[in-house]
């Protein structure tokens, strides 16, 4: 009985199980490298690196719940860092104007993406192979295989960067307090039309729990120099798509089309605009991840983000997305994207072969899916 | 030794307590044609999956004797062996492997460490075509080469290849033209004369009239007479068929039935795959105001294909002409038809209605999510306050409205089915099957629904399989065959034997006049 009882809490509140997860691969590492792991300065090197991951993943889950795949994403990041880059170095573009040409480029690229899935119809595993190489094919022709460096300081702020330790606390700041207003505001809500409440300690407890996450972290980031700045992106991404996929018509429709496509198309919702729009949002996180590339590593390399819709679309199932569609969270996938960038981190301190990362993660990978399935047939039991 | 070659002796088949066969008899001697007749849902499959081994010895009582011996089959694959080869209603071939790999499907000549034996089988599958008379296949075409008239009497041959003793044929010329049926039917009688005892379904009475010699008619999952043909007149068989009262099971509300608001003209649609076949041939027809119109007709007659088209879902090729309150509107897109005030309440559920992982509340609001939402933002609370209202109102029982909608019985699943496609305030509301799966509670309240619906004002055509359902229920029967209008009845004595003789009546082309 207990246990069932623990299992429907897993169930309900996935965020718990991969928390745990988390916090055991944590534990793991470091004891395993004698206590430097859970330090500021390396979870804040940490945060930073999963951010451009991070990035993806808050595109490709849209994708994976609409019940599609784009495995063009990594190629992309690289030809749009690569735009950037030569945009900033060999024409001497202003860094503003650059960073908005790739994201209407971005946006475009990916809503072409969406075109031909939608409307020519040719399946999206296909349209992301080829894009995989003709992306990649175009960022080694217009780069000449050559890394393109030094991009402007003010572009590398943006990927080396911190927020200031005090503006951190006030936006840790600012995040906790309208979490705690929206969840008021909710209530009363609900109550002025009399409808079924939860428990009210559930949703206190809820936002003392959200909030001591909020402070520990702010905390542990300003320990070492603040938050970084493309952690601080991420985490208005995540805001911006979780509203999306909880809050707004265009998000259940994702959910809708992913669900039962046929369904959702007789109840009159236009399933190929849905999907369009869905492939123009990641081809935008490709542009996002690509700036944030460049500006991290200082340089517009032909070869970056090679890989890297290997990493989103694996962060998205880790994450506990359906690989059939019509389910999944923002914040799964990026708790998923934590797990791979912790598994990166950790392994690369305790030296670990290359070789032997590799395995480690395909090995993670497929049991965390198998976890998950497990999870979903007892729920149908 | 009993004289038949095959017997079921008082087949009684459940499915969680309803019993969907009861007390069936089925006895057939060697070269003889039995025909089984009965109405969409007599149990006919039902009966076929008892006999074809699809339901394995144990999950049904009763008996069957094969050679006066008792049959214990576990599998499809027993019954095969033992010699009773089922021929399914749709063609079950492979369209990119050869006529010969077709026939021999699962049942591959083999050499040693099993490589396929070509030669051997080419020559058998020749041999096997050469018994039905069929000249200049080339066997080592793919069968996608060949039309639907080879493609079904490939299938006898893949039957025959496995030694059947027992044919059995479901709906064999549903997809057949006249000529083709012609030549089957010859064949049939040839492999009688063999000695091949055959099962014939169909609703066409002058092929069952013309091939078999003995007629068994279900009805409810009951047998209901088993003669020699030589007895029977096609009238006596749709008797038969159809044979009982309605009970009262509508709760009929008197209704105003006002002016023509809805004019359909012209419908027609192609087939997906075969762009020169008719799904639908020009049917045209007019709705009143507070009216229910019930669409009647076979299984494959056209009218979900005639509903899809209206409501701009038909994947193929179609054209129509709608006018609604005298306008013409232009439909291409369920969107547009829900805009323009049509609803559509689709015929499988599962695929069509319901998006399983969504709660029963994301269910009922997905086609007017706009109305409880503003700039794009969903009121969450405004939505389910509609949900909470409808969730009562329509009797959906269900634990919480977050509940995902998989979880409800199917008489709930379609309740908030109707309800989504209700909360569009649509002028014209299609409902295709509507009371498919669902039990009898449900049923009385979506009757009752659709009544109230009509004494507002709202039109609705309802497309149903079940006789008693349409005759209860309508103000105005259309009966389809074959893709075309067969009839156009005003519901007033009007009689099931009625509408079964003009949805089998292939004489009759044009309507009656109303």
């Amino acid at each position: 009985m207990q246990a069932q009882q623990v299992q429907q809490l897993f169930v309900r509140y996935k965020i718990l199980a991969l928390l745990i997860a988390v916090a055991v691969i944590w534990t793991f590492f470091h004891v395993k490298t004698g206590g430097i792991f859970v330090t500021s300065n390396n979870l804040s090197n940490l945060f930073r690196q999963m951010a451009i991951t991070g990035m993806l993943a808050c595109g490709m889950v849209f994708v994976i719940i609409s019940g599609e795949i784009d495995l063009s994403v990594g190629s992309l990041l690289g030809l749009l860092g690569g735009v950037v880059a030569i945009l900033a170095v060999n024409h001497g573009w202003g860094t503003w104007s650059a960073i908005g040409v790739v994201l209407v480029l971005g946006l475009a690229i990916g809503a072409f993406n969406g075109f031909v899935v939608t409307r020519l119809r040719v399946p999206s595993f296909i349209v992301g192979l080829g894009g995989m190489l003709a992306f990649r094919g175009i960022v080694l022709y217009v780069t000449d295989s050559q890394t393109i460096a030094p991009v402007p300081d003010n572009l590398v702020t943006l990927g080396q960067g911190f927020v200031p330790p005090t503006l951190s606390i006030y936006i840790g700041a600012i995040i906790f307090l309208s979490m705690a207003a929206l969840t008021i505001r909710r209530r009363m809500r609900r109550a002025k039309l009399g409808l079924h409440q939860g428990a009210l300690w559930i949703d206190v407890v809820k936002t003392l729990v959200i909030g001591l996450f909020i402070a520990a972290f702010v905390y542990m980031m300003n320990d070492a120099e603040g938050i970084p700045i493309p952690v601080m992106i991420l985490i208005a991404l995540l805001a911006v798509f979780s509203y999306v996929a909880t809050q707004t018509v265009f998000g259940r429709h994702i959910y809708a089309v992913g669900g039962n496509m046929e369904a959702t198309r007789l109840s009159g919702v236009n399933v190929a605009g849905v999907k369009l729009a869905v492939f123009a949002i990641m081809g935008l996180m490709c542009a996002f991840a690509g700036i944030i590339t460049v500006a991290r590593t200082g340089s517009g390399s032909p070869s970056a983000g090679t890989g890297g819709e290997l990493d989103a679309i694996s962060a998205c199932f880790i994450g506990g997305t359906s690989m059939r569609g019509g389910s999944g969270t923002v914040y799964g996938a990026l708790i998923g994207a934590l797990v791979m960038a912790s598994l990166d981190s950790g392994m690369q301190l305790m030296d670990v072969d290359n070789s032997w990362q590799m395995i480690i993660k395909g090995v993670i990978l497929v049991l965390a899916v198998w976890v998950d399935v497990l999870s979903g047939s007892n729920r149908n039991a | 030794m009993s004289e038949y070659l095959f017997e079921m002796r008082d087949i009684v088949k459940e499915f969680s307590g309803v019993r969907a066969l009861n007390g069936i008899n089925l006895a057939v001697r060697p070269g003889e044609c039995v025909g089984l007749c009965g109405e969409n849902g007599a149990g006919k499959s039902t009966l076929m999956k008892v006999l074809s081994g699809v339901y394995p010895y144990g999950t049904w009582e009763g008996e069957i004797l094969w050679d006066g011996k008792p049959l214990h089959a576990a599998s499809v694959r027993d019954s095969e062996k033992a010699g009773i080869v089922i021929i399914h209603q749709e063609l079950m071939l492979v369209p990119q492997l050869s006529v010969a790999e077709n026939i021999f499907l699962g049942n591959e000549i083999r050499k040693m460490g099993g490589v396929m034996d070509y030669d051997a089988m080419y020559a058998k599958a020749e041999s096997l075509l050469a018994r039905l008379k069929l000249k200049g296949v080339n066997v080592a075409a793919p069968v996608s080469n060949y039309g639907g008239g080879y493609q079904q009497l490939f299938e006898i041959a893949k039957a025959l290849a496995k030694n059947a003793r027992l044919l059995i044929l479901d709906e064999p010329s549903s997809s057949l033209t006249s000529s083709e049926t012609d030549t089957l039917l010859s064949i049939i009688e040839d492999l009688k004369r063999e000695g091949v005892a055959c099962v014939y379904i169909s609703h066409k009475l002058e092929e069952v009239a013309r091939v078999c010699d003995t007629v068994t008619v279900i009805r409810d999952g009951k047998h209901i007479l088993t003669r020699p043909m030589s007895e029977m007149t096609t009238h006596s068989i749709i008797t038969a068929m159809v044979g009982r009262e309605i009970e009262n099971l509508f709760p009929k509300i008197e209704h105003h039935v006002g002016e023509v608001i809805f004019e359909v003209r012209h419908v027609t649609c192609w087939d997906v795959a075969n762009p020169n076949r008719k799904r639908v041939d020009d049917v045209s027809f007019e709705l009143r105001k507070g009216e229910i119109l019930g669409i009647a007709g076979l299984v494959g007659a056209g009218r979900t294909e005639l509903v899809s088209a209206i409501f701009g879902a038909y994947p193929g090729r179609s054209t129509a002409e709608l006018v609604l309150e005298g306008k013409p509107i232009k439909v291409n897109s369920p969107q547009q038809a829900i805009r323009a005030g049509l609803s559509l309440v689709p015929e499988d559920r599962k695929r069509q209605g319901i998006v399983p992982l969504l709660g029963v509340g994301d269910n009922i609001t997905l086609a007017t999510l706009e109305h409880y939402s503003h700039a794009g933002r969903i009121d969450r609370a405004a939505e389910l306050h509609t949900v909470e209202t409808e969730i009562k109102r329509l009797r959906v029982k269900t634990a919480s409205p977050e509940l995902a909608i998989a979880g409800l019985s199917g008489g709930n699943q379609q309740k908030a089915v109707l309800t989504k496609m209700l909360l569009p305030a649509p002028k014209v509301l299609i409902l295709d099957e509507p009371t498919r799966g669902v039990d009898v509670g449900s049923k009385f309240d979506i009757y009752t629904l659709m009544f109230e619906l009509a004494a507002k004002g709202v039109s609705i055509i309802m497309v149903s399989s079940e006789m008693p359902e349409v005759l209860g229920v309508s103000d105005r029967v259309l009966v389809m065959g074959e893709g075309k209008l067969k009839g156009n009845f005003p519901n007033v004595g009007l009689t099931q034997e009625q509408v079964l003789a003009a949805a089998i009546d292939s004489s009759v082309d044009t309507p009656h006049a109303a």
